[in-house]
């Protein structure tokens, strides 16, 4: 159910109850004021009744005033019949504004009776009296009487008339009650059953509501569950090793790997210190370093992978390992946790390790070939030299044979002196000349050049040095060269060329002073899906001549002395060919951890 | 003159190497002619009557093999001596010569091996001989 929803229902439920009370009250309130005006009516005919039997008093009041002072001619007997006059003046003017229409007969009859008895009768006998005559005349008093009690039947009808008015009230006002009582009892029932059906509506919407949420959030529940076992089951068939951690660096959990790599099992490992668990110090200063997870806490996004860590096991074993750290964020960005994901590259390094070796070999190979043949023709031609000259009695041609034997044991010497160069490792990187570097190559390439058929020019300046491990780089140009010689092929041109790179010139991210050497040749090209490969390991276009390791070796000795090389390669127009292009910062910073 | 001078013909890129063997198979009685890649050597051998040919493999352009199958194909009966500064050369080039052998075994060795190709050589006995006293 909807929450605007579910407040409505809450405000029916209030305001139904209220509204449905407040129309029964007002419907009592107009029932109780119709009783209580009848009440009113009773009143009403009581003070008609008492105004009656007031005036039946008053006449009584005053006929008894009458007879006393006809018996005794004394005037104080006349005192009450003075008395009620006033009295009787007033309530009858009384009665007179509230009487029944029904009444108004036998109160205007009753007020001429009096009107007559007190002019016709009672005035003349007090005069009479007062004058000292008699009044004793028997058909005057009969008169007298006669009128006294029309008078008196006269009130008696007017308090029937109210008494039977207040009886048939008192009967309605009954009547009205048990009404009230029962509409009371009935609207009672009806507006509870209707506040009671309504409610009971709406608490069953609510309820249904209610039920449907809850079905609905245990089958979220359930979904949550089998999606997190789903996770974890993937979490734990991962071949890296995960550890996941909170926000703090604590470790929340870790798979398989993990456990296995680190040499901590989940339970142990629960919220201690990643830095603990995941011991990581630098192969080569032995000093700890800053693992993935921190630096995610500092730079607040995912951290690539840092290189020559060892992990120290729990048990003191160490192995080299990889790692890698992303921030888990909650739906508003904040970080709630970091994951990390890390391997051990034990054997990879090792596998590296022989590869490299191996590659080195195939390249002392090569040119080991290329030297005993460079080797093998001057001696060859000492060695008939000297033949000759143990039989050669003339003095100007020995002498002109020591010339030649001269010339081609220098030959060899310069041949042997640039191969040694070629396989002295030097520890610590040294200033290398470029130009006598690249010079020695050519020279002992040459052969090869000539066998393929390709012509090969140098340009390059004497004064151009860089630091780094000649050895090494000088692995890299025979590369370079060989390669560019074997594409460039029968007819074809090689450029060796080297010039000064100055440090405002941004060839790449690297912006250091140093040296540009481009071996350039106008072989067919490399196809743009070759050229994406080309740095690969094992990947060779020269079938089994190839250990597909050339450039990929090449590529790792010049990063390791902080330089670039990039290929440039068009395979159609006329300047179809491949330019190699090596940077070398003459001061580089050498990363010793190995290429 | 064949009888006595038989006439070879040396191949090679090397010059110098190529002078000093010129010089030392005159001394031997000889007569010599040179070349400096395949092309020259291919027209050396067709224009005169070659007895023997000393061919280099290691050339500019056209390896010895090449240019041992081409003169097959016109002189098939002229010898060839094979000499080069390769130890491992493949066996489809080597079974194209008579003789296969490396620089630097030395000048007898070249002398005697080019000896046992032509039945009428002259094994000039200065030299000849001198070599087998040495050994």
């Amino acid at each position: 159910m909807e929450f605007v929803l579910f407040k409505r229902t809450m405000r029916q439920v209030l305001l139904l109850p209220t509204i449905a009370c407040f129309v029964l009250s007002s419907f009592l309130v107009w029932q109780i004021s119709r009783a209580n005006s009848t009440v009113g009516l009773i009143e009403e005919s009581d003070n008609r009744i008492a105004l009656a039997t007031l005036i039946e008093k008053l006449i009584v009041d005053e006929e008894t005033g009458l007879r006393g002072y006809q018996t005794t001619s004394d005037p104080r007997f006349l005192q009450p019949y003075h008395d009620a006059e006033a009295p009787m003046q007033q309530a009858i003017g009384q009665l007179q504004s509230m009487v029944l229409p029904n009444q108004q007969h036998d109160l205007e009859q009753f007020i001429r009776a009096h009107q007559t008895w007190l002019l016709g009768f009672a005035q003349p006998n007090i005069d009479t009296i007062a004058a000292g005559g008699n009044a004793t005349d028997v058909d005057l008093n009969l008169q007298g009487v006669t009128l006294m009690n029309s008078m008196r039947n006269n009130l008696d009808a007017i308090v029937m008339s109210a008494e039977s008015n207040r009886n048939a009230r008192i009967t309605l006002w009954h009547l009205q009650t048990r009404h009230l009582l029962i509409l009371l009892i009935g609207l009672a029932l009806t507006t509870g059953l209707f506040i009671g059906l309504s409610t009971r509506i709406r608490l069953t919407a609510v309820y249904d509501s209610f039920r449907h949420q809850l079905d609905l959030q245990r089958q979220r529940s359930q979904e949550l569950y089998e999606s997190e076992q789903h996770l974890r089951t993937t979490l734990a068939s991962i071949g890296d090793g995960v550890i996941v951690c909170d926000s703090e660096g604590r470790v929340q959990m870790m798979n398989l790997v993990a456990q296995e790599l680190t040499g901590w099992t989940e339970s142990e490992a629960q919220s201690r210190p990643l830095e603990e668990v995941f011991h990581i110090v630098s192969e080569l200063t032995r000093q700890p370093v800053e693992n993935s997870a921190v630096r995610v806490q500092r730079l607040k996004r995912v951290v690539g992978v840092s290189q020559h860590t060892i992990l120290l096991r729990k048990d003191g074993t160490e192995i080299s390992v990889d790692d890698s750290g992303a921030p888990i964020r909650s739906a508003a960005g904040e970080i709630t946790g970091i994951v990390m994901v890390f391997r051990d590259i034990t054997l990879e390094l090792k596998t590296r390790a022989a590869l490299l070796a191996n590659e080195k070999l195939a390249v002392a190979g090569r040119l080991a070939a290329t030297i005993a043949h460079e080797i093998h023709n001057p001696l060859d031609s000492v060695a008939n030299l000297l033949y000759l000259l143990q039989h050669e009695p003339k003095e100007e041609e020995s002498r002109q044979f020591l010339q030649m034997a001269h010339t081609e044991l220098a030959r060899v010497t310069q041949i042997s002196r640039a191969m040694l160069s070629l396989y002295r490792e030097s520890t610590a990187p040294v200033s290398v000349n470029l130009k006598e570097m690249l010079d020695d190559l050519l020279l002992l390439m040459q052969r090869r050049f000539q066998i393929l058929g390709v012509s090969v020019s140098a340009e390059l300046p004497p004064e151009i040095a860089v630091e780094g491990f000649p050895a090494e780089l000088r692995q890299v140009f025979t590369n370079l060269i060989a390669n560019a010689a074997e594409a460039a092929g029968q007819g074809g041109r090689v450029i060796v060329r080297a010039f000064p790179r100055p440090a405002d010139v941004a060839l790449d991210q690297s912006d250091d002073e140093g040296a540009i050497v481009e071996i350039i040749d106008n072989g067919p090209g490399i196809s743009p899906e070759n050229r994406k490969r080309i740095f690969q390991p094992f990947f060779t276009t020269k079938g089994e001549h190839g250990t597909g390791l050339g450039l990929w070796v090449s590529q790792g000795i010049i990063r390791k002395h902080a330089g670039t090389i990039e290929l440039d390669s068009r395979t159609e127009g006329p300047d179809h060919g491949t330019t190699a292009r090596v940077f070398l910062a003459y001061k580089p910073v050498i990363y010793l951890g190995g290429s | 003159m064949q009888q006595s001078s038989p006439l070879v013909l040396c191949v090679d890129d090397e010059l110098v190497g190529l002078r000093v063997r010129q010089i030392l198979l005159e001394h031997a009685g000889y007569k010599v002619l040179t070349a400096v890649d395949g092309h020259t050597g291919l027209e050396l051998f067709a224009a005169h009557p070659i007895d023997v040919v000393i061919l280099d493999y290691a050339m500019p352009g056209m390896h010895g093999g090449q240019v041992a199958e081409k003169m097959r194909q016109t002189k098939p009966k002229v010898p060839i001596l094979l000499l080069s500064a390769y130890l491992d050369l493949p066996a489809e080039v080597t079974c194209l010569a008579d003789v296969y052998m490396t620089k630097g075994e030395g000048a007898p060795a070249l002398l005697d091996k080019l000896g046992n190709l032509i039945p009428a050589s002259p094994h000039p006995t200065f030299l000849t001989g001198t070599v087998k006293d040495e050994k």
